[in-house]
């Protein structure tokens, strides 16, 4: 964003929509305002603080990242920084907002610094619940594809590295509208996302759409959506101890500029004694010039005693840019004292990783609260 | 002295009428084990809620009525036991699990029920709520709202004698 009008334009962009927001939370609640008889809840970590009179529920998650990766410095980053807003209007609205301040602080042995901090709009959107099991959604969104990129916060999630299965051939978010619920076939229930996007005319914020978000990644490839149009079902059986989704995603790239189909399925098993789950992708290009891309992995989860987990991750993906094999081994334990906080330790190794995600320790912090 | 048919008599007498209290006790025990999901007498469209809606009501996942009417389901605190059971008949999920999910759905904007106090609470706020959905023992149901479910604990889960019952009549 060098050219300055660019720049002037993109901050106005962001005045206008935080005014619009900043209006949108303060002003009074509609005609379901909270009753009376609608006490305040006591704090709890995890769930926000709620005030009854304004509908409104205030939150965020928090997470202190550490490396040690080879032939990278090890550092401490205070990684995320997110502020969740949620307010009720009347029975129908719900307005959402995450607004995240990124990469606050990093240090390291020689210095610390702040000039990689960022703060974006990460999601905001509107929700109008128009009938059973449909609901419609307006704004900036995760992108339906897969289980991790709908709910990736550090303390609710397994390991401190994400899959690079999650991030890489897709944008993280979209802007544009969304159809979404809940219905039951036969005595399950069926989880659906259908979407359309067109971040060219809608995008708000810079993007920070990164293809490969994990430490020590040297790539810089961005998977921003032009446009895209798909969805997502989640079949959930055996009293939601199985779940199995599908996606589809047809969408272009603002760079490189291609049109893609995405394929995607996905698992999630909890057992008594062990938990799996796993997703998997595959990518094709219009142009046959661009390679597909495509791979996947499964993960175990294991309960030990004290509130401590053992997790193992198996991955492996074949990158377009540039084309190759990456395999990822990662093995972790992690500690969850009480709900919405988790403590992290992490080994990761692999095959043709370096570029992507180098080998060594990963550790952190993190708390929903 | 009575006689030996007389002494028949009575003891015949004695196994009729304890017969008839443990059946009694055994009718009143499972009564208690039951669970009334009620919502307002005013809310005349909600005549019964299935067991799949009821459960997605409480999960937030169904947020509407077929009609387009809000649904506002409330909760018992965490450590009632009413609640505890009504999680496991209804919904089919631990209080940990529940935990973990509503975590989950926390990420995704959504928040879990509102919680009231007492039982009385919840039929005071259900009676004059439209759409307000809640759970209490059958006792305390009254004119001003109406069961649309009958939930039945297994006998594992049998809930114990409520004390706390109003003094009026069961409905």
């Amino acid at each position: 964003m060098s050219n300055p009008r660019r720049r002037y334009r993109h901050y106005a962009d962001l005045l206008v929509w935080g005014l619009a927001a900043v209006l949108a939370w303060i002003l009074p609640a509609g005609a379901a305002a909270a009753d009376e008889s609608w006490q305040a809840q006591p704090y709890q970590l995890g769930q926000g603080l709620y005030f009854p009179q304004q509908s409104l529920r205030v939150g965020g998650y928090a997470d202190i990242h550490f490396y040690s990766l080879d032939k990278h410095r090890a550092a401490l980053s205070v990684e995320d920084l997110s502020l969740f807003l949620s307010r009720d209007i009347g029975t129908h609205w719900k307005l959402f907002s995450e607004t995240e301040l990124g990469d606050a602080l990093v240090i390291d042995s020689q210095h610390a610094t702040t000039k990689d901090a960022n703060i974006d709009v990460e999601r905001l959107y509107a929700d109008y619940h128009t009938r059973s099991g449909i609901t419609l959604r307006f704004g900036k969104f995760l992108t339906p594809v897969g289980q991790w990129n709908l709910v990736h916060a550090d303390p609710l999630v397994w390991t401190v590295s994400r899959p690079l299965t999650t991030t890489g051939s897709f944008s993280r978010h979209a802007s544009g509208a969304m159809l979404y619920g809940t219905v039951n076939l036969r005595q399950n229930d069926l989880d659906y996302w259908l979407f359309a996007d067109d971040s060219k005319a809608l995008a708000f914020t810079r993007s920070h759409n990164l293809a490969f978000t994990d430490y020590g990644a040297s790539s810089t490839l961005r998977n921003d959506f032009q446009h895209a149009v798909g969805g997502q079902f989640l079949y959930h059986m055996l009293d939601d101890r199985l779940s199995l989704g599908a996606s589809y995603v047809r969408y272009a790239l603002k760079t490189p500029r291609q049109q893609y189909r995405l394929t995607g399925i996905d698992f999630g098993w909890s057992g008594r004694r062990v938990e799996f789950s796993g997703e998997g992708i595959w990518r094709t290009a219009d142009s046959p010039q661009v390679p597909d891309e495509y791979g996947g992995y499964v993960q175990a989860v294991v309960p030990l005693p004290r509130h401590l987990y053992a997790v193992a991750r198996y991955e492996r993906y074949r990158n377009s840019l540039p084309s190759q094999w990456v395999t990822l081994r990662t093995f972790g334990i992690d500690y969850r004292p009480e709900s919405g906080m988790s403590l992290k330790l992490e080994y990761r190794e692999g095959n043709n990783n370096a570029a992507l995600a180098p080998n060594g320790v990963l550790a952190s912090i993190g708390v929903l609260f | 002295m009575p006689s030996t048919f007389t002494r028949w008599l009575v003891v015949l007498g004695v196994l009729v009428v304890a017969g008839t209290g443990a059946r009694c006790a055994m009718a009143a025990q499972a009564g208690e084990s039951r669970i009334a999901v009620i919502v307002s007498s005013r809310d005349h469209g909600v005549q019964t809620v299935d067991p799949g809606t009821l459960r997605n009501i409480y999960l937030k996942k169904v947020f509407v009525d077929p009609h387009g009417h809000a649904y506002i389901p409330v909760n018992l605190p965490p450590e009632s036991r009413l609640r505890q059971a009504f999680s496991r008949a209804a919904i089919g999920m631990s209080e940990r699990r529940l935990q973990n999910y509503w975590n989950q759905q926390y990420f995704q904007g959504v928040s879990p029920p509102f919680v009231l106090g007492s039982e009385a609470a919840v039929v005071e706020f259900v009676a004059k709520t439209p759409g307000a959905i809640g759970y209490v023992e059958p006792c305390f149901v009254t004119a001003d709202v109406h069961a649309v479910q009958m939930l039945t604990l297994p006998a594992a889960a049998s809930l114990p004698p409520a004390a706390a019952c109003p003094r009026r009549p069961v409905r």
